[in-house]
């Protein structure tokens, strides 16, 4: 029972990294901007939800500021660092490193904001009840499973559907076309960063809801998203999700084997084997080397 | 203050010898490693081991600390030559985040949290060499030593051929260059003279433990490269000089409680990496892309 106890945590985490794996996959796939700062997206969202919703707004308004504080700080990334370098030199590395400054900075403003330690937000959801005997649930496991389906299947339709989604997938396949056929690439990937940043809310929220947050939850959101999109295949959206739920339930299966403070570094294990062995990931294109 | 001012003044030294050792990666072999700490740890745990089991000789111990690096360092060259660029980072991430957890839970070899404690103080060749101002002048020349073997490495086939990598490798290959025993060689320098730094790390503070060699160690010495300049000689250590003295200089401003001081430098730094990639790409040292 431990071991049916021990993957369903695995999965409720894992759902949480697909969704914002699938952000940081819908960024880089259309963009190829390397959007590390991803990670502080989404702990601002986290934190965003968190504090309005302890200071007494309900929950869908807090959820809504959580949704305008992760999409502006998207859209700041894009215009103010991601732009400005891309005009100029903007070496995959240039990028990578103004990001990641970002990161740290955001985790450090969090620290200085709201302290290091743990917070969440509590409420009759996640309280767990037996559901087989052994096997402890809280409701907001369901909640999790619906939100994650509604909106994968939401964000597959809209790419694979409406112009806007066709225009992104365009995007990442031929910016030159792109511009031949009187698209604008700069507007698109903005659209792109702004949806890649929504779809890392409902993760800070449930994350929020469930394990609570901690400033440097930035950092290893960003590194769960990047091995998930690394071992789905870059790009690949579909690949991205199954790679999060893989993380996911590696992280939570490795506590049966081995201690709990390997439970981290066995996602990273699976991300250096995928490297070595699969640099193209689960559902990716072959790498250039 | 003297003693304060030494220590400092050693440390810069040492994290000196490890911003320039990284920048041999990033800056002259474009491998762009977040794992530096790693080797900067392994070889601090090895020197700390044989200082501690077998005789306290600082050169000993350096020499035992690069081998030891180096010949890890294979765990860094591998997917070297297997990926670039956004793989490989993301590659070096797993590594670093690997290693913490090995350096916590290797209990009999790295004394798990705990650390490695009492590490006898350094000789060099029998001479005691443990009191602050003769423990710098070794660590000074240490980074003599290795600014030295870069300018001479760099300025030989050896470098050009690896600067010729970085700026391309298809043209390299073309050319003859044998791409996976440069980039190994080069690899095993980079983390041979971490190691050679951990050595020194671990005689000056008499004490290692996992805390010294995590991810936020690998950002902060990577932002002494970058926030100094990239693939020069001069900067490094002047990234690696500025960043040490920031939360010296911190500690002085009575307006920031002391709980802080970590987070306001985090945060500086950070900032720094941001606006000198949008502003200077090249760094404080650097030149800018168009003389070079």
């Amino acid at each position: 029972m431990l071991l049916l106890q021990l993957l369903a945590s695995g999965i409720q985490t894992g759902l949480i990294y697909a969704l914002t794996a699938a952000g940081f996959a819908l960024i880089f796939g259309a963009t190829r901007i390397f959007h590390v700062a991803h990670g502080a997206t989404f702990a601002l969202a986290g934190y965003a939800f968190l504090e309005t919703a302890v200071a007494g707004v309900p929950w869908p308004l807090a959820c809504l500021v959580s949704l305008v504080v992760a999409v502006g700080f998207g859209l700041f990334m894009d215009a103010f660092v991601y732009r400005p370098i891309l005009r100029h030199e903007g070496s995959f590395f240039t990028v990578f490193v103004a990001a990641f400054g970002m990161v740290v900075v955001v985790q450090s403003v969090l620290e200085l904001a709201f302290g290091r330690s743990f917070v969440s937000y509590s409420s009759t959801l996640t309280r767990a009840t037996a559901v087989l005997p052994g096997l402890y649930l809280a409701p907001i496991f369901w909640v999790i499973i619906a939100v994650t389906a509604a909106i994968l299947l939401l964000t597959g339709v809209f790419l694979g559907r409406s112009r806007a989604g066709i225009g992104l997938r365009a995007l990442s396949e031929n910016p030159e076309l792109l511009r031949a056929f009187g698209l604008s690439a700069r507007r698109l990937s903005a659209l792109a960063i702004a949806l890649g940043s929504a779809l890392a809310v409902p993760g800070a929220v449930l994350m929020a809801a469930t394990s609570g947050l901690q400033p440097s939850i930035g950092p290893h959101v960003m590194l769960i998203s990047l091995a998930a999109s690394i071992v789905g295949g870059i790009g690949s959206l579909r690949g991205a999700v199954a790679a999060g739920v893989l993380l996911g339930v590696t992280e939570s299966l490795v506590v049966s084997i081995l201690d709990t403070q390997w439970s981290e570094s066995a996602g990273f294990v699976l991300l250096f084997g995928f490297i070595l062995f699969r640099p193209r990931g689960l559902l990716g294109q072959p790498v250039p080397r | 203050m003297t003693a304060y001012l030494l220590n400092l003044a050693t440390l810069s030294a040492i994290f000196g010898i490890l911003a320039v050792s990284l920048n041999m990666l990033v800056g002259y072999a474009g491998i762009f490693s977040m794992a530096h700490a790693v080797f900067f740890g392994l070889g601090a745990y090895a020197g700390a081991q044989i200082a501690l089991q077998v005789i306290p000789d600082v050169l000993l111990a350096a020499i035992v600390a690069a081998l030891f690096a180096a010949a890890c360092s294979l765990c860094l060259a591998l997917p070297a030559l297997r990926v670039r660029g956004e793989y490989f980072v993301a590659a070096s991430l797993g590594l670093q985040m690997l290693a913490s957890t090995a350096f916590s839970q290797a209990q009999a070899l790295t004394g798990g949290i705990g650390g490695l404690v009492g590490i006898p103080p350094p000789m060099l060749l029998g001479l005691d060499v443990s009191s602050a101002p003769a423990f710098l002048v070794v660590c000074l020349a240490f980074l003599a030593l290795c600014l030295i073997g870069i300018r001479l490495l760099m300025r030989g086939s050896f470098g050009r051929s690896l600067m010729a990598l970085r700026d391309s490798e298809s043209a390299a290959r073309a050319f003859g260059k044998d791409v996976a025993q440069l980039k190994t060689q080069a690899v095993a320098v980079g983390c041979a003279m971490a190691g050679l730094a951990g050595a020194l790390f671990a005689f000056q503070e008499a004490f290692v433990n996992v805390e010294s060699f995590t991810l936020e160690q690998s950002i902060l010495v990577l932002a002494m490269v970058i926030i100094g300049g990239v693939g020069t000689l001069a900067g490094p250590l002047i990234g690696a000089v500025l960043l040490l003295l920031l939360p010296a200089g911190l500690s002085f401003l009575p307006f920031i409680p002391p709980t802080d001081i970590g987070s306001v430098q985090q945060l500086i730094y950070g900032l720094a990496m941001t606006l000198l990639m949008i502003f200077r790409p090249a760094g404080l040292a650097g030149r800018s892309v168009g003389q070079r």
